[in-house]
């Protein structure tokens, strides 16, 4: 994509409940033992869902940001609350904000980096000043099911404005990379996902991933060791390391966003909560690529670079991902299906 | 009752209380007139979003439309500028509790609407966390 | 200010219970009728109805009319006056302005509730529409919340201890063992308290009166009428209401019932008469806590005091101020709209002699708190027996 070179992430925010379901539960439960690839999911309460958790993130990015008007708020999720009313509307009111493009995005777990992708063009257009893009996901495993143990809920949000003195971080280049694979998918009627076991790794991860990455290195005459660190989609904790190594990145680039042996995969929060664990990490110059993966299937593969801003958010006292990783409520199996019942249960 | 919800959504989401012009006194639930020095001039204004419990129970035994939430922890918090509220406290178990903890409010489903079916949102309180 | 005097003709009322039976305009009736037979040369020429929610229970509003046509007083105005749990005695309190201002010669007060044919969530919900729509049930605190948490403080604040406050239900209980219309006649301990299922921490089963059907009638008039029925009649020497703010969070002292306070001090001014004057208490114990509010509120016990004073047996039937003469709300029961006539109805009882294995010794001066909500609304009637 031909990349305007004054788009800039202004603020960001990350949540992740506090809630965790030890995959030796789901273990207990349908095999009698074991575990899965994670230890453990993060898990939303009863009372919460990708609207609220969509809201916790994105005021933490307002905070961060420091605007008052957003010209556009983008909510990537396939857990809607609602399959027919805008979860934007529901973030916009709680902000304030009415003098907005508000719109839910769908992509499995790319939705959120593509949220970002469509609010880049909205900026650099100059149709609006700032916009805010949130992944967020309760993502909610068939019961007995491989990817019970590894579906989990968070969310992210990022405010995409021209860049300033005040911005923390340049989009400098981005690309996407998609095509018809469906290796995992949920028809309207139906309560879960279902999935293609196997056939999810090379032909969709994997394939997806690597070409959306080397067209990147193309397109940007750039290549792995130019970047500080890189973020890859976690679907499970093998996958990112895999394809890391198959492009050429290390072990210690990709460690800082390494999250999802604790809290599992959050679909469409995924990539922007390790994006944000990252960031974390990092001083100016440094250069991050980030590739997402959503299932349908694509990926949206970003360069990133650290800009001087960041030294404005490490004095702060914003939450960090660390902090959210820790002081935890351990639920049981019984509990957790309590939770997940009344997310979609009414209440007789 | 989802239009009385709606009608009421900004007071849920953001805490929307009434400010007297004339005293400076706070209130929420919002009020038409100042109670204390009865001024009319009173006009919408939100609340902080931070305060400390005075009194909490878990209620065990909730109306018809909680049944799925029970137990539900039930408090009184008494905001930064002295105004007291009542709102579910959650994520915590009641021996994590204790009067005087500070707590902050957070953005979560209430429930869901038994004749329309629509997702009802507001204010619950969470403790604050070193 | 009218100086006619007002008087209670005959009461009349059914047993507190599961009257799967009988429906709203039955239990009506029956309490009515009976009030009508007991002084059958007084017509009524006016009907007021005490409920809560007949709506939400029986899909029934427009009792007063349903009642003159059950009655057979077709004709008579009639209408129903609502209050929450202060139903009862709000009712009698504008029949009695009625007959005061000479705009009725007698007024058929009825209280009724019809609770047991919801199930018990949604008997909750419809006790919650006490509490405001948007801000307190719509976040679902119902009512036992609300006095759990009111019960939190007082036991912090005063250094109450859980048995002192359990006096409370155990008083209402005793008495209610010999009261024949009482919906529990079951002797509890304070232990018995302790042991009782948690509803709401720190209120337990034994501290909220219960749920049940039931309605009790009044018939009112003035003193004309009077002599015809009776030769010691007993007079309603005052009823006075009053109003806290709405929700128990919302006040700068939560544990201060104002509405009782200012009602009572109103009432006790119209009748002419102090605290030691009383002889007999029916207070509103529809939780532990709300009997103890209530003493204090009214002045028959310190701050701070109330259970305090419950646990020495100041309100028991030897006690200084005998209370709850036949069990209270937690004994007798509590059909809400109803419960203001019940305890109206008791007094008249023991001030007239007629309380059978519950007479206290010589009762002439009798008083009764209903509220509505906790504290919203408060209603202290006085009933003095004419020499």
């Amino acid at each position: 994509m031909q990349i305007p070179q004054d788009i800039a992430i202004l603020g960001y925010g990350a949540y992740i409940p506090r809630y965790r379901l030890p995959t030796t539960e789901v273990g207990r439960v349908w095999k009698g033992a074991g575990k899965g690839p994670n230890v453990e999911k993060a898990l939303a309460g009863l009372d919460e869902d990708s609207a609220t958790m969509a809201v916790e993130s994105a005021q933490k990015a307002v905070e961060m940001a420091e605007v008052d008007d957003l010209g556009a708020i983008f909510v990537g999720t396939e857990t809607k609350p609602y399959v027919v009313k805008s979860t934007g509307t529901i973030v916009a009111q709680v902000l304030g904000q009415s003098k907005t493009l508000a719109a839910d995005l769908e992509f499995a777990c790319k939705a959120g980096t593509e949220a970002i992708q469509m609010i880049m063009g909205l900026v650099g257009s100059g149709m609006i000043k700032n916009g805010l893009a949130i992944g967020a996901d309760t993502a909610q495993g068939r019961p007995g099911d491989e990817l019970e143990y590894t579906a989990a809920s968070a969310s992210a949000a990022y405010i995409i404005s021209k860049k300033t003195v005040k911005s923390i971080a340049q989009i400098e280049g981005s690309t996407s990379y998609i095509s018809d694979t469906t290796d995992f998918w949920r028809r309207q009627h139906e309560k879960y996902p279902r999935h293609l076991s196997r056939f999810t790794g090379e032909p969709a991860y994997f394939h997806h991933t690597q070409q959306a990455v080397q067209n990147l290195f193309e397109e940007f005459e750039c290549k792995a060791s130019d970047f500080e660190y890189a973020v890859f989609h976690q679907p499970n904790p093998r996958f990112p390391v895999e394809v890391a190594h198959r492009l050429g990145f290390n072990i210690d680039q990709i460690r800082p966003g390494l999250l999802s042996h604790i809290i599992g995969n959050p679909y469409a929060a995924n990539s922007l909560l390790s994006l944000a664990a990252v960031l974390e990490e990092c001083k100016p110059g440094d250069r991050i690529m980030m590739c997402s993966y959503g299932s349908g299937s694509g990926s949206d593969a970003m360069s990133i670079k650290v800009l001087d801003g960041i030294e404005r958010i490490k004095n702060a006292t914003y939450p960090r991902i660390k902090d959210m990783i820790k002081d935890t409520i351990k639920v049981d199996y019984a509990t957790y299906s309590k939770f997940r019942n009344c997310f979609n249960l009414g209440n007789r | 009752m989802s239009i009385s919800y709606w009608r009421r959504r900004n007071n849920y989401y953001k805490l929307l209380g009434s400010k007297c012009r004339s005293c400076g006194e706070e209130f929420y639930p919002p009020l038409y007139n100042c109670r204390k020095c009865r001024s009319s001039e009173i006009y919408d204004y939100s609340m902080p979003k931070e305060g400390k419990i005075i009194s909490f129970t878990v209620l065990r035994e909730p109306m018809s439309s909680f049944k799925n939430q029970q137990p539900m922890i039930l408090g009184i918090i008494k905001l930064k500028n002295g105004v007291k509220i009542l709102s579910q406290i959650v994520d915590e178990s009641e021996n994590n509790l204790q009067t005087g903890d500070s707590v902050k409010l957070v953005f979560r489903k209430i429930n869901v609407d038994e004749c329309s079916d629509q997702v009802h949102y507001g204010y619950k309180f969470v403790k604050i966390r070193v | 200010m009218s100086t006619n005097r007002i008087y209670i003709a005959s009461v009349g009322y059914v047993e507190v219970s599961d009257h799967w039976g009988k429906s709203i305009g039955d239990l009506m009736v029956e309490a009515g009728l009976q009030a009508m037979r007991a002084a059958p040369s007084i017509r009524p020429d006016g009907i007021i109805i005490g409920n809560m929610f007949s709506a939400l229970s029986s899909s029934q509003e427009h009792l007063g009319a349903l009642a003159a046509t059950g009655l057979d007083l077709v004709g008579v105005p009639a209408f129903k006056v609502e209050a929450a749990c202060a139903s009862g005695a709000m009712a009698a309190n504008v029949g009695y302005s009625q007959v005061k201002t000479g705009q009725s010669e007698a007024v058929l007060v009825i209280g009724v509730e019809k609770m047991k044919d919801l199930e018990q969530p949604d008997i909750t919900s419809a006790l919650s529409v006490a509490e405001s729509a948007e801000y307190t049930q719509y976040i679902g605190a119902s009512f036992v919340a609300l006095n759990a948490l009111l019960t939190q403080i007082y036991l912090e604040e005063y250094n109450v201890t859980r048995d002192e406050l359990s006096a409370f239900p155990v008083l209402s209980h005793t008495n209610a063992l010999t009261s024949k219309h009482a919906q529990f006649r079951k002797h509890i301990t304070v232990d018995d308290v302790s042991k009782s299922a948690l509803i709401s921490d720190p209120l337990r089963l034994l501290d909220c009166a219960p749920v049940g059907d039931g309605a009790a009638a009044l018939l009112l008039t003035n003193e004309s009428r009077i002599n015809d029925v009776s030769s010691y009649p007993v007079e309603v020497a005052a009823s006075s209401a009053s109003t806290n703010v709405f929700s128990v969070y919302e006040r700068d002292d939560m544990l201060e019932f104002n509405a009782t306070k200012q009602a009572t001090k109103k009432a006790f001014e119209e009748a002419k008469i102090d605290v030691q004057d009383v002889d007999t208490l029916e207070f509103h114990d529809a939780f532990s806590i709300t009997g103890a509010l209530s003493v204090e509120a009214m002045g028959f016990s310190k701050p701070g005091e109330g259970a305090k004073d419950a646990a020495i047996g100041k309100f028991s039937s030897k006690g200084e101020i005998p209370s709850q003469t036949f069990g209270g709300l937690k004994g007798r029961g509590h059909p809400v709209g109803a419960t203001g006539i019940y305890q109206i109805a008791e007094l008249w009882q023991q001030l007239s002699g007629k309380a059978g294995d519950n007479q206290i010794q010589d009762p002439e001066i009798g008083v009764a708190q209903n509220m509505g909500g906790i504290d919203t609304t408060s209603v202290i009637t006085v009933l003095k027996r004419r020499e």
